[in-house]
């Protein structure tokens, strides 16, 4: 791996990261909110090294061609050389590598006298640019819901934390609000509350019900897990579909909570479709 | 080739006399590597683009979909840590003369250990970057001992990867602290029995590296360097993560993390081969949300002390009969002391 690949690996690396997050909000799929400007600060540090390597490469190349260029046209004087000399000169200098002439020191010195050769492992760097530019990879979603099933539980807030739901018609809750004032609220706030929740749909195996889901991030979206409630009443829509869920709580019929993974149950009313958000994970 | 002789006694004549073949053959030869690139890397962009259009919308099933996300994500989200610690540990090979260490450390080597083990806690060292340092550090006449305890821990323990770790584990700061005292024990264990029971005919102490040129030039070259080293061995990192999670099915997962000592020592043996650098390894562990907290520390404290691409470095730099005993006793001890120290903490 030459110098000028290694330029343009950076720049490029540099370019895709610049525009996932300077100029879009697609790093919103991948990371969380606050790390836009990191983000931006490592692209921009890399699109730089890669600018600058590029500048150099191109000088060194230059010169390399000008030297025997101008060595020719001292020799030779204004012949008929000056058509395809050019080339014929660096290459030689670069082919010939035992010739003690001038080409030699540029063509050569170039390649191999300062120890430029980079890492060949280097070249991986521009998959991740394939990767967002030609799968342009979206948020986390029933794939992924339905895969992790160890959900973690919701970060414990203490009970207190729960204040009562005033007004009328429906609140707009989010999910993890919800399973968490479902499942450790003793005040049990919820019961008989309209809400009104956002999620993508995923299907689920049990008959007469599927889950409205929400991704969360602990870290960035390779740690992501699923905040899900299980929605009865209403027809599951197509997985990946993003909607809102009005509808009301359906408190536990056991006391203790059983082993394994219980997702809280709505009991919904209504269901409009919606654009994706341009934040998809609850944060 | 027949002028060749001719060349080497009246080089400038070389070009007049070259009239061969027209066009000369080596005019593609020129344009091949050299003045094709660009034009080979402009056609990937305008195929980017096009791509963008032409291609994502196809590209639709979901398991390529998640694997991409996932991928992606942690590329993204490890990019400015590692760009920042190499930036940082660029800057202090370039500007902090080796001999400020000599003057530094004490001159007793078993406490001269310790205190280069603590060294690393505040200089951030890309672990590409800590070999050729504690070679350095050897040259200019630091004690063996004393170099290979700094460069175990500062890859390890710098702030920065104190930092990474943090924002990978939200909300478990004892994973940091398990973290940064698992990995200062190795260090420090391994510098003294070094000085205990090490022999000087199995390191080869490299000569003193020539420093020359500008230090601004030495920072951005050793700051491109490590930056391509370590960028690869981070997207191999990252490859690896995302195909476990999307691949590999959940049951085989939480089977293996459900045996202990078995979860420990796979991702022990996972941090060797995938050779992540350490600003960006705790977000490949957080990933493997399948295995224990226990499991997790072992592969955030092997991996920065020992990997494939560490062992490759190793061994060039301070020769094999190093590598052979110097990686093993560390692995062990990282594997040892990271389990304990789970088991205290986590």
């Amino acid at each position: 791996m030459n110098r000028l690949s290694q330029s343009l690996v950076l720049a490029l690396l540099g370019g895709a990261v610049l525009r996932i997050s300077a100029f879009s909000t697609t790093y919103l799929n991948y990371v969380k909110p606050g790390f836009r400007p990191f983000l931006i600060g490592a692209g921009a540090v890399l699109l730089i090294l890669g600018a600058t390597g590029l500048v150099q490469a191109w000088r060194m190349k230059e010169g390399q061609r000008d030297g025997p260029v101008h060595d020719h046209r001292n020799e030779d004087g204004a012949g008929d050389g000056s058509m395809h000399v050019p080339g014929a000169g660096a290459g030689d200098g670069a082919g010939h590598a035992h010739r003690q002439g001038h080409g030699h020191e540029h063509g050569h010195g170039h390649e191999h006298g300062h120890g430029h050769e980079g890492p060949r492992v280097a070249w991986l760097m521009c998959l991740p640019v394939f990767v967002i530019f030609l799968i342009a990879p979206p948020a986390l979603g029933s794939f992924a819901a339905a895969r992790s099933d160890d959900t973690p539980r919701p970060r414990s807030q203490a009970l207190s934390a729960f204040t009562p739901l005033t007004g009328d018609g429906p609140v707009d809750m989010k999910i993890g609000e919800f399973i968490g004032r479902a499942w450790d609220d003793e005040k049990r706030s919820l019961t008989g509350r309209q809400v009104r929740l956002t999620g993508f749909a995923v299907p689920s195996r049990k008959q007469g019900q599927w889950y409205l889901t929400r991704m969360q991030l602990a870290c960035c979206a390779a740690d992501a897990f699923p905040l899900k409630v299980a929605v009865k009443g209403v027809p599951a829509p197509a997985a990946d579909t993003w909607v809102e869920v009005t509808g009301t709580w359906i408190p536990p019929k056991f006391e203790k909570m059983p082993n394994g993974v219980v997702h809280p149950e709505l009991s919904a009313t209504g269901l409009v479709k919606i654009d994706a958000p341009a934040e998809p994970y609850e944060d | 080739m027949g002028t060749m002789s001719h060349l080497h006694t009246d080089p400038p004549r070389a070009w007049t006399d070259e009239d061969g073949p027209v066009p000369p053959d080596s005019w593609g030869r020129d344009l091949s590597p050299g003045r094709a690139l660009p034009w080979g890397f402009m056609l990937v962009i305008v195929l980017l683009v096009v791509g963008r259009f032409a291609l994502a919308p196809h590209l639709t099933s979901a398991a390529l979909r998640t694997w991409a996300t996932i991928f992606v994500a942690i590329c993204v989200q490890a990019l400015p840590f590692l760009v920042f610690g190499v930036a940082l540990s660029a800057a202090i090979t370039a500007f902090v003369p080796a001999s400020f260490w000599t003057r530094a450390l004490p001159g007793r080597p078993s406490v001269a250990v310790p205190v280069a083990g603590m060294a690393g806690a505040v200089l951030p060292g890309c672990e590409c970057a800590s070999v050729p340092v504690a070679s350095g550090l050897m040259a200019r006449g630091v004690t063996p001992a004393a170099a290979l305890a700094f460069l175990l821990a500062s890859p390890a323990i710098n702030p920065i990867v104190l930092v990474a770790t943090a924002v990978a584990f939200p909300g478990q700061p004892l994973m940091v602290a398990a973290r940064f005292g698992a990995s200062l024990t190795v260090a420090v264990l391994v510098g003294w029995l070094w000085l205990r029971f090490g022999r000087s005919e199995w390191l080869r102490i490299p000569s003193r590296p020539h420093d020359g040129g500008s230090k601004l030039v030495a920072f951005g070259e050793a700051m491109r360097h490590d930056l391509l080293h370590a960028g690869g061995f981070l997207i191999v990192g990252g490859l690896a993560a995302a195909t476990l999670n999307v691949l590999v099915p959940r049951e085989w997962l939480t089977a293996v993390a459900a045996i202990p000592w078995l979860a420990v020592l796979v991702m022990a043996l996972l941090a060797v081969l995938l050779s992540i650098c350490s600003e960006a390894d705790a977000f490949v562990a957080a990933s493997m949300t399948a295995f224990s907290p226990t499991a997790k520390l072992a592969f955030l404290v092997v991996g920065p002390m020992v990997d494939l691409k560490l062992i490759a470095l190793q061994a060039g730099t301070f020769g094999r009969a190093f590598a052979v005993r110097f990686v093993p006793l560390t692995f062990a001890l990282a594997v040892l002391v990271s389990a304990l120290c789970g088991w205290l903490l986590l």
